[in-house]
């Protein structure tokens, strides 16, 4: 028989939750769907240096001229237009299967894989593209 | 010989939990993960997981096995196993009472919540409420669920909002009575749901699908209801 203290101690006490996620096996949609996430918070965080970009661009025709230059020349630049454009293109087509699911379209677990799979290559097609226009 | 790592922790001995290794010789069986965790117990009676049918019908042993949830009674090793290494934890998300046993209170709270039972305001008839043969089928998918909790823990939705969200099993329950032929109270059954966490957080990502043991689709039945609540908009 167990004492009465260690029985209240037993259900009083804080019980743990298994929620280890390096322990969980996740399928790919899960995956892509976090990917989508992190593309928004890239895209929000992003907007805010395009829209000081743009809002710099229309000071004068110097500003311009040198706003456009820095896009054009500077490597780091560049780089950051890519990768605003490539968290844009991820989040545009894993929006548009979004759309398809809503449909009905995709919802079984076969269709499910299919859709996160079209939307990786979809958009790695798109980021490629992306690449080279930019360079 | 198989390695099994099993989730262990008792509450009145130890302040935090922790994995203990068995090694378990099946003598080349192909045997269930249930069959494995019986031979745990020979070896240590302290070791505490829940079952009844083992037969997969019951829904008693959800557990996570190598990273997927899934019935231990009918998940044969060959499906799981790789380079002989099992890893047996509870259902993720849900507080642990000990080692494998859940506490499930959260998951049966939104069961409750969809009111999983008939709800009709004409007066009943004297035998029986008659339901056309095609309306029947309709359930078909629906009404098959044992409630083994496999797919709502599988749901990071479900984990990050678990008194909120309705998670996956209670929506396809949720989903069984709103397109039964027999329940008057559809409309009812929606506004309870229409907000934007109960059936809205739902992301689409078919973990549940791709865990119940029972081959369901509550991310199907998810989209009919948001289809319905869309249609019922005023």
């Amino acid at each position: 028989m167990k004492g009465h203290r260690e029985c209240v101690r037993a259900v009083n006490s804080k019980r743990p939750v298994n929620l280890d996620l390096a322990t969980i096996k996740l399928p790919l949609p899960a995956y892509t769907s976090i990917l989508h996430r992190i593309t928004g918070v890239i895209l929000f965080v992003g907007l805010a240096f395009m829209f000081w970009a743009f809002d710099a661009s229309l000071e004068s025709e110097q500003s311009f001229n040198a706003v456009k230059e820095t896009l054009q020349e500077g490597a780091f630049a560049k780089f950051v237009l890519w990768g605003l454009l490539s968290a844009l293109a991820y989040h545009v087509v894993a929006g548009i299967k979004h759309l398809f699911m809503d449909a009905g379209i995709g919802e079984t677990l076969e269709g499910g894989q299919l859709g996160a799979k079209l939307t990786l290559v979809i958009s790695v097609i798109l980021i490629v593209l992306a690449g080279v226009w930019v360079w | 010989m198989l390695v099994v790592s099993v989730y262990r922790y008792n509450p009145e001995k130890d302040s935090a939990p922790y994995m203990q290794e068995f090694n378990i010789d099946t003598k080349g069986a192909d045997v269930m993960v249930l069959d494995v965790l019986s031979m745990i117990k020979e070896q240590d009676n302290t070791f505490a997981y829940r079952r009844s049918c083992r037969e997969g019908v019951c829904g008693s042993d959800g557990m996570n096995m190598n990273g997927k949830n899934g019935l231990a009674c009918i998940t044969p090793l060959s499906e799981v196993v790789t380079a002989d290494k099992l890893v047996i934890r509870p259902l993720p998300g849900l507080p642990v009472i000990r080692d494998l046993v859940v506490d499930m209170s959260l998951f049966y709270k939104q069961y409750e919540r969809i009111k999983p039972y008939l709800l009709n305001d004409t007066p009943a008839p004297a035998i029986e409420r008659l339901q056309a043969p095609e309306d029947r089928d309709k359930l078909d998918g629906l009404y098959e669920c044992i409630l083994c909790a496999c797919c709502s823990t599988a749901c990071p939705s479900f984990w990050w909002n678990p008194d909120k969200f309705v998670g996956p099993s209670g929506l396809l329950q949720a989903y069984r009575f709103l397109i039964d032929s027999r329940d008057t109270q559809t409309r009812e059954r929606l506004s309870e749901l229409d907000d934007p966490f109960s059936v809205f957080r739902c992301r689409g990502i078919m973990n549940c699908v791709s865990v119940c043991p029972k081959g369901l689709n509550p991310t199907k039945a998810i989209g009919h209801i948001r289809d319905m609540l869309l249609r019922n908009a005023t």
